[in-house]
């Protein structure tokens, strides 16, 4: 290790670690309307005192309305006389609207005998500061049961269909804990409610390696997402393959390996590469630690990253009928191809 | 390949551009013509980046000079739902994603061109019947991830079964290979006794078939699946999968799947598992897992044929939203190789989001990994702040410490940032940079500008 080196890099390190806590702390909490103090603190209804204020008395929604209505300026200045500006900067802070677009029928909805006009069952949090001011789906599916839609993957009667692919499901479909390692076998069970919202280019971004720029590289502002490949995956990437032999070959060939290998003068492809492997690798030594037979029994996909030359390898060599690193075919090990198909029979024939 | 994919392309265009003629032209036999609903979603992406960068060593141990290059790159998808067929409304899907590049300065061993397409095709819904034609994929159960250039059909059978058959030509990695590069790394640099032993390049004879036949209900799911594929010299796998899932409850799922090699008669990957939610700030998730790498490789491959070693993993993970700004996020496993040699890692970190409206995400992470050589102690920061509603940065920081040195190094360090501007809803800006000093490079700059266009459109949405 560089000692020289370290000192500077630690130094940054730790205002990068500092920058962050301070940042998390330094946060403010955006504007939001004091719908509160509107709705249940004012001192109003009384001789002398204001109106008490209903949702209808600022916001008249209806179904042709897309957004929440906002009152104009001159509503407000009702009672707060002419200075709106700063009640009117709030309303700069739109409510995040994590679904997109909802297709919504607020005049049907109010006309029902369970709602009797009443707003705030909904939407609670306008009152309640650390809520949302727009309800969850849960809150919607308490009343509507839409097993058949989820099953069938069909959203669009009430999301707009353009919209789906930039939403992030919070309550139903919730992509939680495990979901990352089972989302596989839900691509299997669930390929229409995945399609619903996911086109299969989405799939592409992560599973085809074969395009340059991979998904870690596009997205680095995404520190949220949990990318196999993040900017760090190069200092850590040989001893993530040991821990977990196969785990690469799901997703990649093992040219994938190679060729980044070739390109960087480390694989054994490369003429003038240094080799990688310990004295003892290989030769007549079986009982050595280091002997390569042990390791490739353990872990031959990260062997097949390098050496896989098809007939070329230089396994072959060795290992043909006849040759004198014998027999490397291990108990258990069985193939329904005849010796003289295929690869067989380059060691067979 | 590449006339197979410009046709599958060119259909596509062509079905959409069709559809929007039809909605747009009036009904000539005195009938109102229906307006065709559909949504058309268009993403592309631009990439620019420029650097420096040299092959080292280079051939026999020399010393290359660096290049300097600034690649271009073009990310383009579309996806349009619910076109109207003339004999069917809202019965026709169409995707398409492409990439290409450019190099712009130096480039002896890229060509100036390149690019791919990664989806273009074409579904067509008829009540429970679905086919999609075209360059797709097929995904989980035995086929795990494959790409190919064919036909899907699908089926639902009623009562909770459905059915799904596919095939056709497996998609290679891109239809513009790297030329001097021939399977693993440039022929001229190879130390093969003799080049003119690998078998010329041949991109046909890749085929694939494969089906799933499943069940599902309010109380679980299984599905049955087969994968075959091949390659020119002969078979490339043959396998059969089995996913299950039962709900036990409403907050617990049990799961189990099988991946079974049926050439080499042995079990490639089996796992058990179960997700619960025992409160609903917690999530928790266990699994146990049994592997075989060997089964991973294909069946030409002569490497295959010289392990049946297998290793076990176990463990879980779990995160604890304590409120809506704060989390912790922890997960440990352990593996069991052969010879009762083991490995472990695991993680523990905070997730925050302090204030309201998401604008600040705080993530702190320790990680711990045990491999049979090797370990490493890491620690990730990471920051990301709505400074305006328009502009965010994010700023990173990771540090590694290894059991033992990797080439004399002990530590690596990477630092990396960005800052994105959101010009309008459909066009944004991000600049991303990074810095690394590790085991790999002493130093590593990387820089990226990407300029993003998000446009769609949904007649829907148009007509509320």
């Amino acid at each position: 290790m560089r000692g020289g080196a370290a000192l500077p890099h630690a130094v940054l390190g730790v205002a990068v670690l500092a920058a962050t806590l301070v940042g998390a702390c330094a946060d403010r909490a955006e504007p939001r309307f004091p719908h509160r103090a509107h709705l249940a603190e004012l001192d109003c209804g009384a001789p002398g005192k204001p109106y008490c204020l209903d949702c209808n008395s600022c916001h008249a929604v209806s179904k042709s309305d897309r957004a929440h209505k906002l009152p104009a300026a001159a509503t407000c200045a009702r009672c707060h006389g002419g200075d709106t500006r700063k009640v009117l900067a709030v309303f700069e802070t739109k409510p995040e609207r994590a679904s997109g677009a909802l297709r919504f029928d607020h005049d049907r909805h109010l006309a029902m005998p369970t709602v009797q006009g009443q707003c705030v069952p909904c939407h609670a949090g306008v009152v309640e500061p650390r809520r949302s001011t727009l309800p969850p789906m849960s809150q919607c599916l308490s009343c509507h049961e839409h097993e058949e839609q989820f099953r069938a993957g069909v959203c669009v009667p009430c999301h707009v269909q353009a919209d789906m692919e930039r939403t992030v499901p919070q309550t139903f479909l919730r992509h939680d804990q495990g979901f990352v390692r089972r989302h596989g076998q839900l691509a299997l069970q669930e390929k229409r409610v995945c399609g619903s919202c996911h086109a299969e280019a989405q799939c592409d971004g992560c599973h085809d390696v074969s395009q340059d720029v991979g998904i870690e590289r596009r997205r680095p502002d995404r520190i949220e997402e949990e990318f196999v490949h993040r900017r760090d995956f190069m200092v850590r990437h040989s001893i993530e393959a040991e821990a977990q032999p196969a785990r690469c070959a799901r997703c990649h060939t093992v040219d994938t390996c190679d060729s980044c290998h070739v390109a960087r003068g480390v694989s054994g492809n490369r003429a003038g590469s240094r080799s990688p492997h310990p004295p003892g690798w290989v030769g007549t030594n079986a009982g050595s630690k280091s002997f390569h037979g042990r390791e490739a029994r353990r872990d031959i996909v990260s062997c097949a990253s390098c050496h896989e030359q098809g007939p070329a390898t230089n396994c072959i060599r060795c290992h043909k009928v006849g040759g004198f690193g014998g027999n490397p075919h291990p108990r258990g090990w069985k193939s329904g191809g005849s010796e003289s198909s295929g690869m067989c029979g380059y060691c067979h024939g | 390949m590449k006339a197979r994919s410009t046709t599958t392309v060119c259909a596509a265009l062509g079905l959409i551009l069709a559809s929007r003629r039809a909605a747009a032209e009036p009904a000539t036999n005195g009938k109102v013509a229906r307006p065709d609903h559909f949504d058309l979603s268009v993403h592309g992406e631009m990439y620019g980046e420029l650097f420096r960068r040299a092959l080292l060593p280079g051939p026999s141990g020399s010393i290359v000079e660096a290049d300097t290059v600034a690649p271009l790159y073009e990310y383009l998808s579309l996806r349009a739902q619910d076109i109207d067929a003339p004999w069917r409304p809202d019965s026709v899907d169409v995707e398409l994603a492409a990439w290409g590049r450019a190099w712009l300065g130096e480039h002896e061993t890229e060509g100036p061109l390149d690019g791919d397409v990664q989806t273009a095709n074409v579904r067509y819904r008829h009540g429970p019947l679905a086919l999609r034609l075209g360059r797709q994929h097929a995904a989980g159960g035995a086929a795990r991830y494959v790409r190919f250039d064919g036909v899907t059909l699908a089926v639902s059978l009623g009562a909770g079964f459905e059915a799904e058959g596919y095939g056709g030509f497996t998609v290679l990695p891109r239809w513009n290979a790297r030329p001097g590069y021939h399977l693993l790394g440039a022929a001229a640099d190879s130390l093969l006794r003799d080049p003119d032993a690998l078998p010329a390049p041949e991109r046909s004879g890749y085929r694939l078939a494969g089906g799933r036949f499943g069940w599902a209900s309010a109380q679980g799911q299984w599905t049955l699946s087969f994968h075959e594929q091949d390659e020119p010299l002969g078979l490339a796998r043959r396998d059969a999968g089995f996913d299950g899932r039962v709900f036990v409850r409403d907050n617990v799922t049990v799961g189990a799947a099988c991946l079974l090699d049926l050439d080499a008669e042995r079990v490639q990957d089996a796992r058990l598992w179960v997700d619960a939610t025992p409160a609903s700030a917690l999530d928790v998730s266990v699994e146990a897992l049994h592997v075989e790498p060997a089964l991973f490789l294909s069946r030409q491959s002569v490497l295959s044929v010289f392990s049946t070693d297998a290793y076990e993993e176990a463990g879980g993970s779990g995160v604890l939203r304590i409120n809506d700004h704060f989390a912790l996020e922890g997960g440990g496993w352990m593996e069991l190789y052969d010879e009762d040699r083991r490995g472990a890692r695991g993680e523990f970190g905070t997730r925050m989001l302090p204030g309201t409206g998401k604008r600040t995400v705080v993530r702190l992470v320790y990680a711990r990994v045990l491999a049979i050589d090797n370990g490493y102690h890491s620690l990730r920061a990471s920051l990301s702040r709505r400074i305006v509603p328009a502009l965010t940065a994010t700023v990173e920081a990771y540090g590694y410490l290894y059991d033992d040195p990797i080439r004399d190094r002990a530590t690596s360090e990477i630092y990396g940032g960005t800052l994105s501007y959101q010009a309008t809803r459909a066009l944004s800006l991000m600049w991303g940079a990074s810095l690394a000093d590790s085991p790999y490079a002493s130093l590593d700059a990387q820089t990226i500008v990407r300029v993003a266009y998000d446009f769609d459109f949904s007649t829907r949405r148009a007509g509320r």
